[in-house]
């Protein structure tokens, strides 16, 4: 039955007879290892095509959506990470798998005639890979993706003459908006595509044609000779190597927990753009070619480069294939390769020691982190951006701002009177307390507890069972909080400090569910209350705060340290409801104001 | 010799061929079936506010706003109307919530004062105040929701007729 259904598609199209002819070609001089790297490129194709059109399914173009539809993508679907994973990498692939491919047949010399012409579809498909990462890197309309792309923009607009126009048009606008996604968007999935298959096409005919070119040494005689047929004996070589391939980037897209997704792109920040890496050497060469000379870098070096490509099977018109007859060849290609490679390395090692980009980097990643948490919450209509505006953790640093700085320290800047709130409520701040309350960063000269005289770990283990009678602490260590307790309760802190009873009152601060939420609100709004610090206290109280500028206060506090999360973002809950574009808590807020 | 080893190989690279592709379609089904695994467009709540009780009086029909927020993959939209429904607070405090539609053919129905009566202005369906068929053609008495009372809060889960 099933024979008789291949026999009779077999008779109406063809195909088996196609598919042979296909997988049929000789393999003059024998199948190798080093002709992997062409069908390489072809399965990586399919990979970058496969997996984009399945995210195009949930991707979204507009400058209000695409960052939330790349979020729901990374963070909501069960596999979304891994298949944006293969994609970003795979493109990081696919450039080095071409210009090994480009080096290679630049080394054997299969560039020559009767070669041009696979030369210069190889170096157009080429243009057409940088094509797809220049155009890919901004869809997720990320910080990264916003800035570094209005990098490569601002070059077209250095091209003479046309280059403004050159710009609008890629643009879709004189700056940045909608259409600049809907025109990056189709060059991505429709125009280059198309254009490549095309190339990819003729590229492809044009081997067939010619054969493959062998290592320069092989006799004669054995390329006449030996002929291998393509299935199976290459076919398998290119099967392993797709293998190893997909295999290598499945294990960066797990190690890196893939590609990575920064926050919304905001016009109004101050962001330091950086390429991917393939366009870094471009970018170091900018920092070089200033002022006048700008063109230079832009438009001349790549250009000339370019030409050079183009025309070089024109100009090696020598048959031999022997590197030593091909010299200034090599020179010229292998300079060229040596001034990217030193201008890529100057560039990272630049930033590695930049103290702006290494600070931003980290904020960067902590941005995302939060973007990542408020989007849990849905993003509104108004754009991915509009999550910041309402975020209560924004509110609460400029309460912070405006009501504790002048005593309170964060990250350097701000009074002493109080406490230093660096990494406040983290394991190490109430350690640091415990180990001696006196210390310039916490309460100097007014402290009236004396220093605990036990190692750092015990310490440790204390601050371990305090912080763990409030919900929220990550990561919580149940041997540490068994020791802590032992030390807190049966040491000296119950003599001064009553514990396990909110509301007993002792000569020093009650320390049940001590700095949680409900304690510091109720701290906050009194710390003179006989629970606290009663008559020895000297920070005035805020009763005057609203419940609502006092909950976004305490939820910038607990974000202050990496140990601890919020009860209401622990549990899931929507602790606060976003209105259309705010949440209530904020609108009840300015109401009251 | 030859011909075996080329047997040999075609069998491990359909083989590995095989891997390679189950290994690639596994992560993009898993991809493209989400919507099957997962709501996408939903209500947030289970239960909506309507209003506080004594905003409803006895024994007459109100009809009332359905105000909701739903979640559209990654989008919120607050403040939505959902839609209406007719709210009857009885005596005891107890109330019926019916749906404003006919369930005859879905045509939105009136409270005619005078008559006491639900009517339908399509095809002249008539309900008494507990939402049962009077006269004409419907099927059913009218649907209603279920209904909670919380803090004084009339709530109703809007996403079950009953």
């Amino acid at each position: 039955m099933a024979n008789k259904l291949c026999e009779w598609i077999e008779d109406r199209t063809g195909l088996s007879k196609l598919l042979k002819a296909a997988l049929d070609e000789p393999v003059h001089g024998g199948a190798k290892w080093s002709y992997i790297f062409g069908s390489g490129l072809v399965f990586l194709f399919v990979l970058q095509a496969v997996t984009g059109i399945l995210m195009a399914s949930y991707y979204s173009p507009s400058s209000t959506t695409a960052w939330g539809s790349v979020y729901y993508i990374q963070h909501k679907t069960s596999f979304g990470w891994f298949v944006r994973g293969v994609h970003h990498y795979g493109s990081s692939a696919m450039m080095i798998v071409a210009l090994v491919h480009m080096f290679q047949v630049f080394i054997f010399g299969a560039y020559k005639r009767p070669r041009e012409l696979n030369w210069i579809s190889g170096v157009i498909l080429l243009l057409f890979l940088a094509g797809f990462g220049l155009t890919g890197y901004l869809l997720p309309w990320d910080q990264k993706g916003y800035w570094a792309t209005q990098v490569a923009t601002n070059i077209m607009g250095t091209v003479p003459v046309i280059g403004k126009y050159i710009k609008i048009l890629h643009q879709g606008g004189s700056d940045y908006g909608n259409f600049t996604i809907t025109r990056f968007y189709t060059l991505h999935v429709f125009l280059l595509p198309i254009s490549l298959v095309f190339f990819l096409f003729i590229h492809i005919a044009l081997f067939r044609k010619h054969g493959v070119t062998p290592y320069w040494k092989m006799r004669e005689d054995v390329l006449r000779d030996r002929v291998d047929p393509f299935w199976p004996d290459q076919i398998f070589k290119d099967i392993v190597f797709a293998l190893g391939m997909y295999a290598a980037l499945a294990g960066v897209v797990f190690w890196t927990r893939g590609a990575e997704l920064q926050a919304p792109a905001d016009p109004a920040s101050n962001y330091l753009a950086r390429p991917e890496w393939y366009f870094l050497f471009l970018f170091e060469l900018l920092k070089y070619c200033q002022g006048k000379y700008l063109i230079v870098g832009t438009v001349i070096i790549p250009a000339l480069a370019l030409t050079f490509l183009f025309v070089l099977p024109f100009i090696d018109r020598n048959t031999s294939r022997y590197p030593s007859k091909r010299i200034p060849y090599f020179g010229a290609i292998f300079s060229g390769l040596t001034g990217a490679v030193v201008l890529t390395v100057l560039a990272m090692h630049h930033d590695s020691k930049d103290i702006h980009i290494i600070h931003q980097r980290e904020e960067a990643e902590k941005q995302a982190a939060r973007a990542v948490k408020l989007a849990e919450k849905g993003i509104p209509p108004t754009g991915a951006l509009s999550i910041f505006l309402h975020d209560p953790i924004a509110l609460g640093e400029k309460i912070f701002k405006e009501s504790c700085i002048g005593c309170h320290k964060i990250g350097g800047e701000g009074g002493d009177n109080g406490p230093d709130f660096t990494n406040f409520g983290s394991r190490e701040w109430i350690a640091g307390l415990l180990k001696n309350p006196k210390d310039a960063k916490y309460f100097k000269g007014s402290g009236a507890m004396p220093p605990i005289k036990l190692p750092d770990e015990s310490l440790l283990d204390m601050a371990e069972f305090l912080l763990s009678q409030s919900v929220g602490l990550i990561h919580q260590n149940a041997e540490r909080v068994e020791r802590g307790k032992e030390l807190v309760l049966k040491g000296n802190c119950v003599v001064c400090h009553p514990i396990g009873n909110k509301d007993l009152k002792k000569i020093a601060p009650n320390l049940t569910e001590y700095l949680s939420e409900t304690w510091l609100k109720e701290f906050i709004r009194n710390p003179g209350d006989p629970k606290f610090y009663g008559t020895r206290n000297k920070m005035p109280g805020f009763d005057k705060l609203t419940e609502n500028q006092l909950d976004a206060l305490i939820q910038y506090l607990i974000s202050l340290s990496k140990d601890r999360t919020l009860v209401s973002e622990k549990l899931g809950n929507r602790g606060y409801v976003f209105g259309l574009t705010a949440p209530r808590t904020m609108i009840n807020f300015q109401d009251k104001s | 010799m030859e011909n075996n080893r080329r047997k040999f190989l075609k069998i491990v690279s359909h083989s590995l061929g095989g891997v390679l592709a189950a290994g690639i379609a596994a992560p993009l089904v898993g991809l493209g079936i989400h919507p099957w695994l997962k709501e996408t467009v939903y209500g947030t709540e289970d239960f909506i506010n309507l209003g506080k009780l004594e905003d409803f009086p006895v024994g007459v029909p109100k009809k009332m706003n359905v105000t909701s927020s739903k979640m559209d993959a990654w989008n919120i939209f607050e403040g939505l109307v959902m839609g209406s429904v007719w709210v009857l607070r009885k005596e005891d405090d107890s109330l019926s919530v019916f749906s404003v539609n006919c369930p005859h053919l879905g045509c939105g129905i009136n409270w005619g004062e005078d008559e006491k009566q639900f009517l339908c202005p399509c095809h002249e369906g008539v309900f008494d105040l507990n939402g049962k068929v009077l006269s004409g053609p419907p099927p059913r008495g009218l649907y209603s929701y279920e209904t909670k009372i919380e803090n004084n809060n009339v709530l109703i889960n809007y996403k079950k007729l009953i």
